[in-house]
């Protein structure tokens, strides 16, 4: 669809008396941090991405590409991999594990009620986006995401988060993460639509799919596949990199944040 | 299968939140206990509680100034916050919060006003600067109708509660910090309000002069008797407060334990895997004890009353480090990562540089109070007070 067409299909349903009352009805309905009504996007999509694990080699080539396209400042990820190393007690043996992390464009996000100007919301297609425009920067979403997925922009001093790379999805590109990824590990696609990539690996592996803190109710729609539940929550893990310390103690460095 | 995971790689998360929001959250706390302390004094016209109101009215009103403004300096783009008003959002407690603020500070003050407007009169025929404002700002000669101070106070008071239950719960509510995610949380600040905000008028008592100016005053007994309503009073909501405080604690800590709260759980966690959240968990419990003993201890032994402001310093400081551990130290648990991140207090305005210049804003607007505003003798207070005569310098007020 070219960008004039897009841009005269999203006045046309601005304007629809339907939609202008929405907003009215739904301040009658919503209770303190209830899910206020989705905007914009496309209704009948609804993005996720299913990440097979299995694939991932930890080489942070999403991370890079990520970092790049979406000019994230030095320290602050949309997306990264985190990795582990595990021991096995009894045998001594040693496994790496790989957890890509990103924003789960949950569908009950906790991020998008507690905006208080309504600059952080959720698209009808499930993406959550942030309108930095309109964002005040007081970091209330930053707070509420269980996830650790946003951060404040220290260049824009706005909210920044994963958009799923919503502009390069409506220029017909994948997401630079999914673009680059070596091993095809990332997945992303239209679960409304049943003959999807991602549709079709849902069915197929429907009762391996695991997701983040799922008791938080959050709903993620990012689905792990060959995940270890060890890592669902936060993981029982030494911090390993964190401690570069001098022998009196004092910290020597951080390789992210001393650029 | 047992195992051992290090975490190689991993994002590390500064904070998002800056001391300016515990400046906030503490100033505010202050400016609606203050608030709460002086309502049977200044607006129910209570005779035995008009000392504290005067101090209360002060209290209240230079917290009730200096707040909003650390409030905004904690945005991260702090001249748009006419965007709270431009897109009102009902269901976020923040915005709801943006419109109970202003109406707050905008009550406290009138409130204040048409209490310190009647004093003020007196002053309408000084010279200089202090007379122009006092013609200026009494807004003619008339007596502020007792109506009015009524119904400023209970909006005021309205208001207030509608501070204390949303600065509660809009962290409360977070469930994304399992630390934060309690009901004992919107009760904790509350409590600890109340005791930082009857620190704050003892040591104001202490040195307004308005002790000294009492005790030099009071009908001379054989033994001096230091005893007097106003530090009774304010020991007295003191222990309440400290009461209240630990029984919420303990609540917190006992349904947590049965019930398998995630909060209680997310800090038996903290305190089990961090030695610097085990220190300051120690220093908490032991600043409590000192402060609850202590107070006791001036309420039992009139005669060393004039403790009572080492021990206000005390309490402010307990609401202070409560919100300190409640905002930063939280911020620093990772969420979906192991381990903690290290948060070190910088020097500059987002730091240290910051807090001391919140606390030297409300200073100034003590002192400008102090220079314009006859407060002492608001509420029937005396209305000359036997202070040092300027000549003699920085008034001692032992």
């Amino acid at each position: 669809m070219d960008l004039a067409r897009r841009l005269f299909m999203a006045q046309a349903a601005r304007i629809t008396a339907g939609a202008a009352f929405v907003p009215l009805a739904s301040v009658a309905q919503a209770g303190i941090n209830d899910q206020p009504p989705r905007r914009d996007g496309d209704a009948a999509k609804r993005y996720a991405m299913l990440i097979d694990l299995r694939q991932c080699i930890g080489c942070q080539a999403c991370t890079v590409s990520c970092h790049i396209e979406n000019e994230a400042p030095l320290g602050k990820f949309r997306t990264i991999v985190s990795q582990y190393e595990v021991e096995n007690e009894e045998t001594g043996d040693l496994a790496q594990f790989m957890l890509p992390r990103l924003c789960n464009h949950c569908d009950n996000p906790p991020c998008v009620p507690v905006c208080p100007v309504q600059a952080t919301f959720q698209r009808e297609d499930g993406i959550v986006v942030v309108d930095a425009d309109r964002c005040v920067g007081c970091a209330y979403c930053v707070q509420a995401c269980p996830y650790d997925a946003r951060f404040i922009n220290d260049r824009t001093q706005v909210a920044d988060k994963c958009t799923f790379c919503a502009h390069r999805l409506e220029a017909g590109l994948l997401p630079a993460c999914v673009e680059s990824c070596v091993g095809g590990a990332r997945i992303i696609g239209d679960i409304m639509d049943p003959d999807s990539q991602i549709s079709r690996m849902i069915e197929e592996h429907r009762d391996e799919l695991k997701v983040l803190q799922p008791d938080k109710n959050t709903v993620p729609h990012v689905f792990y596949l060959g995940m270890d539940e060890r890592f669902i929550d936060r993981p029982q893990a030494a911090p390993g990199l964190w401690d570069v310390r001098d022998s009196a103690g004092a910290e020597l460095g951080y390789e992210y944040g001393e650029h | 299968m047992n195992m051992e995971s290090i975490e190689i790689i991993a994002p590390r998360y500064g904070i998002a939140w800056y001391p300016r929001a515990v400046e906030y959250f503490f100033l505010v706390a202050l400016a609606y206990t203050s608030l709460w302390l002086a309502l049977p004094g200044a607006v129910f016209g209570v005779n035995r509680w008009k000392p504290i109101a005067r101090l209360a009215l002060v209290g209240a009103v230079t917290t009730a100034i200096a707040a909003p403004v650390s409030l905004l300096a904690d945005l991260h783009q702090p001249l748009r916050f006419w965007h709270f008003y431009a897109h009102f959002t009902p269901w976020s407690w923040m915005s709801i919060g943006s419109l109970i603020l202003p109406v707050f500070v905008v009550l406290t003050i009138g409130l204040a006003w048409l209490v310190w407007r009647e004093p003020m009169q007196d002053w309408r025929g000084e010279r200089g600067i202090v007379g122009w404002v006092a013609r200026v700002a009494t807004l003619g000669h008339w007596d502020s109708p007792r109506w009015l101070i009524v119904l400023t106070g209970l909006g005021a008071f309205a208001a207030s509660l509608g501070m204390a239950l949303y600065t509660g719960y809009e962290i409360a509510v977070l469930k994304g910090r399992p630390l934060w995610h309690t009901d004992f949380l919107p009760v904790m600040f509350v409590a600890t309000g109340l005791i930082g905000s009857v620190g704050m008028l003892l040591v104001l008592d202490r040195f307004s002069g308005m002790r000294a100016a009492e005790l030099a005053t009071a009908p001379q007994t054989p033994v001096v008797s230091p005893s007097r309503a106003v530090s009774r009073q304010l020991l007295g909501v003191l222990l309440v407060a400290c009461i209240l405080a630990g029984i919420t604690a303990a609540l917190w800590f006992a349904v947590g334990l049965t019930q398998a709260d995630p909060s209680v759980a997310a800090a038996l966690d903290s305190v089990k895997g961090n030695p610097d959240w085990r220190a300051m968990t120690f220093r908490a419990v032991a600043t409590g004890g000192v402060l609850f003993l202590g107070v006791l201890a001036l309420l039992m032994r009139p005669g060393i009353r004039g403790l009572g402001w080492v021990f206000g310093l005390l309490a402010l400081h307990t609401a202070w480090m409560f919100r300190w551990a409640v905002l930063m130290n939280v911020q620093t648990v990772q969420r979906q990562t192991a381990g903690f991140s290290e948060y070190q207090l910088g020097m500059g305005s987002m730091g240290l540089l910051g807090i001391i210049g919140a606390f030297a804003l409300w200073l100034t607007v003590l002192m400008l109070i102090e220079i314009f505003v006859p407060w002492r003798a608001a509420l029937d207070g005396p209305s000359t007070v036997p202070v040092s005569k300027p000549s003699d310098g920085v008034p001692s007020h032992g």
